[in-house]
C-alpha cells in the first residue's frame, strides 16, 4: 500500500535544515574536542549535562509509547509514531555516551583511585565498581533501545499490513518492558547522576528524573506535531481536541514534577541527616540558591497558572510558548543536577554548557529528521486510528 | 393550552414533548437559534452532542473554586507564619525559622487548599444549580413524570428576557411540540 503525499513526510520541507544540523553538529563537536583539552573536567560534567537532558527527552517519549499499548489510549494514536521516532533516538543517544567512557573518572569521582581508601566508598563498592557500571550502562541502553525499535518495528509493519495483530504485539511488548524500563530508568539515574556524589543518596532520584522527562517528552512532542502542522500534515489528524489533552497533560505533569520534587527536598529538609542534606545545602547557598528558587518558580508556579485555565490549552500558539518555556526550565533542572558538583563555590556557566547542548542537540535533530521521512507521519492503518480523529473532550 | 401546577403562583415556563432523542436535537437547535437564554430539555438518556446543541454558557464554578482555594493557601499560610515566625518564632534543629522554614509548611498549604477547594465546589455547585429543594415546578406537570421512561421534553423557562407564554408555547407547537404545556410553581 502505498502513501498519499500528507502521509509521508516531503524533505522539500526541511531545505539544508539537516545539512545544516549536521554542520552545526559537526562545529559543535570539534569546538568540545578543543575544550576537552583545555579543561577536562568542565568538558565531562558539561557534556553529561547535555548528554542526560535529551536522554530524558527521549526516555519520556519511550514511556508514553509504552504507557499508550499497556492502556489501549485511543486519543494519542495520531501523534504515536512522532512518540516512536523521539524514542528511537536511543540508539543515537548510545553513540552519544561514548565520549563519556572516556572521561569517566574526572566525571564520576569514585572512580579515580585516589578516592579508594574511603570508607564511604568502600561499603558501596560492591555497587559502585567499574565493571558493574558498565554492565549496568549496556543493559539500560540494551533494553531502551530493544523497547523502543520493537514498538515501532510493529508499528510501521501495520502501515504496511493493516493487521491488527501487530496491536496485540505492541501491547505485549509494552507489558514485558514497563517494569525493566522503570528500573532502567531509576538505576540509570542512580549511576550517571547520584553517583556524582557517592555520599549522597535519595530514594526519589529516580522518579525526580522521570517526572521531567515524561513532562519534557510532552512538551518536544507539543513542538514537533506544531511544526508539522504548520506545513500541512496531520490536516483532520490532529485537531484542537488532541491540543487540549496535551495541555491537560503538561498541567498534569507540571504537578507531578513539582510534587515530587518537593517530596525529595521535604524528606531531607525534615529528617536533616548530613548524609542526606548536602545534595540540598550546596545547591542551596550562594548563587546556587538563586537559580534554585527560579526553578521552583519558572518550573511549577509560571507553567501551573498558565497552564489552569482551559483559556490557553486549546491554542497550538499558546501551548507551543509553554512547551518551549517548560523545555527551557527542565535544561534549568537537569544544569542543577550535574553542575554544582564542579563549581562547589558558586553559579559559573561555561561556553562548554553551551556547545554540548548544541552539539547533542543538533546530532538528535539531523537523525529525527533521518527518521521522520522513513515512514507515514502517523499510523495509517491503525484500528484505533478513527477514534483518535473523532475525539471530542 | 394545557396548565399545571398551582394557577395562582407564578409561571415557571412553557414545556412540551417530544418524539425522540433526534428531535430533541434539532429542538435545541432551534431553541437557541430563536435566541432564548433559559431553557433546558430533558430526556431518559444522555443524548451525544447535545451540549453542543444547547450551547450553555461555561460555568462560573471554577473560577470561584480558584477563589476558594486561593483563600485556603492564604488561611494556612497565615495561620502557620504568624505563630511560628511573629508571635513565638521557632527555632530548632540550627534550621532557618520563619518565612525561611517555608518547606515546613507546604503539606499543610496544600491540604487547606485542597480543603477549601472542595467545600468551595461542593457547596458552590449546590448554591448554583439551586439545590437542596423539596420539589421542582416541572414535577407538577403529571406527563413529565414520563422522562425517566420515554419520555422527551423541552422547557422554555419564564425567567429569559425574550418570554412570553403564548409566543413561546406557539413556537414549541411549531417544532413538533405535542402536549405543550405552561407549567406553574406550587
Amino acid at each position: 500500500m502505498s502513501l498519499r503525499p500528507d502521509q509521508k513526510f516531503d524533505y522539500r520541507h526541511v531545505g539544508y535544515g539537516f545539512l545544516a544540523a549536521c554542520a552545526l553538529a559537526v562545529l559543535a563537536f570539534l569546538g568540545l574536542l578543543i575544550g576537552a583539552f583545555l579543561d577536562v573536567r568542565q568538558f565531562a560534567f558539561s557534556y553529561l549535562f547535555a548528554f542526560v537532558f535529551f536522554f530524558t527527552i527521549s526516555l519520556g517519549a519511550l514511556f508514553w509509547v509504552v504507557v499508550h499499548h499497556a492502556v489501549d489510549a485511543e486519543w494519542s494514536v495520531g501523534m504515536r509514531r512522532q512518540l516512536e521516532n523521539i524514542a528511537c533516538l536511543f540508539s543515537a543517544l548510545a553513540v552519544l555516551f561514548i565520549p563519556l567512557v572516556f572521561v569517566a573518572p574526572v566525571l564520576w569521582a569514585w572512580m579515580d583511585s585516589a578516592n579508594a581508601g574511603n570508607a564511604v566508598l568502600q561499603e558501596k563498592a560492591a555497587y559502585l565498581n567499574r565493571p558493574f557500571f558498565w554492565g549496568r550502562t549496556l543493559v539500560y541502553f540494551a533494553v531502551f533501545i530493544g523497547s523502543a525499535y520493537l514498538l515501532r518495528a510493529y508499528s510501521v509493519a501495520q502501515d504496511a499490513s493493516g493487521s491488527a495483530r501487530c496491536t496485540v504485539y505492541n501491547r505485549r511488548v509494552a507489558f514485558a518492558s514497563i517494569v525493566p524500563v522503570v528500573l532502567c530508568v531509576t538505576f540509570a539515574a542512580v549511576d550517571w547522576l547520584m553517583s556524582l556524589d557517592w555520599h549522597w543518596f535519595s530514594t526519589m532520584w529516580g522518579v525526580y528524573l522521570f517526572a521531567g522527562a515524561a513532562l519534557s517528552s510532552l512538551c518536544v512532542l507539543v513542538l514537533v506535531v506544531t511544526a508539522l502542522r504548520s506545513v500541512g500534515y496531520f490536516q483532520g489528524v490532529i485537531t484542537e481536541e488532541h491540543y487540549h489533552i496535551l495541555g491537560k497533560l503538561l498541567l498534569a505533569f507540571t504537578i507531578f514534577w513539582a510534587y515530587i520534587g518537593f517530596s525529595q527536598y521535604m524528606l531531607i529538609w525534615y529528617a536533616n541527616i548530613p548524609e542526606e542534606t548536602s545534595y540540598f545545602i550546596l545547591r542551596n547557598t550562594g548563587s546556587w540558591n538563586v537559580l534554585s528558587i527560579l526553578l521552583v518558580v519558572g518550573h511549577f508556579i509560571v507553567p501551573f497558572l498558565l497552564l489552569l485555565p482551559s483559556f490557553g490549552k486549546r491554542r497550538p500558539g499558546f501551548l507551543c510558548g509553554v512547551a518551549w518555556w517548560i523545555l527551557a526550565m527542565h535544561l534549568l533542572d537537569v544544569y542543577l543536577m550535574v553542575l554544582p558538583e564542579l563549581h562547589r563555590g558558586g553559579f559559573r556557566p561555561s561556553l562548554m554548557d553551551l556547545l554540548s547542548v548544541v552539539a547533542i542537540g543538533a546530532a538528535l535533530v539531523a537523525a529525527y529528521l533521518k527518521a521522520l521521512g522513513d515512514s507515514a507521519i502517523y499510523p495509517v492503518r491503525d484500528p484505533r486510528l478513527q477514534q483518535s480523529i473523532d475525539l471530542q473532550n | 393550552m394545557d396548565t399545571a401546577g398551582n394557577t395562582a403562583s407564578p409561571m415557571y415556563g412553557v414545556g412540551a414533548e417530544f418524539a425522540s432523542a433526534a428531535d430533541l436535537l434539532r429542538v435545541a437547535k432551534e431553541i437557541r437559534a430563536a435566541g432564548y437564554e433559559s431553557f433546558d430539555v430533558f430526556s431518559p438518556f444522555p443524548i451525544h452532542g447535545m451540549d453542543k446543541a444547547v450551547q450553555f454558557r461555561r460555568s462560573p464554578l471554577g473560577r470561584i473554586v480558584f477563589i476558594g482555594g486561593l483563600t485556603g493557601f492564604l488561611t494556612a499560610m497565615a495561620l502557620q507564619y504568624i505563630p511560628s515566625a511573629v508571635i513565638y518564632p521557632l527555632i530548632l534543629h540550627g534550621k532557618p525559622f520563619g518565612f525561611f522554614a517555608i518547606p515546613a509548611y507546604f503539606p499543610i498549604l496544600f491540604e487547606t487548599t485542597v480543603l477549601f477547594s472542595a467545600f468551595t465546589a461542593f457547596i458552590g455547585l449546590l448554591m448554583i444549580i439551586g439545590l437542596p429543594r423539596f420539589n421542582h415546578p416541572l414535577f407538577n406537570w403529571e406527563r413529565f413524570k414520563g422522562v425517566s421512561a420515554d419520555g422527551f421534553f423541552a422547557v422554555i423557562e419564564s425567567r429569559d428576557p425574550k418570554f412570553a407564554p403564548a409566543e413561546a408555547a406557539e413556537f414549541l407547537a411549531s417544532l413538533g411540540g405535542s402536549n405543550v404545556t405552561i407549567i406553574h410553581e406550587d
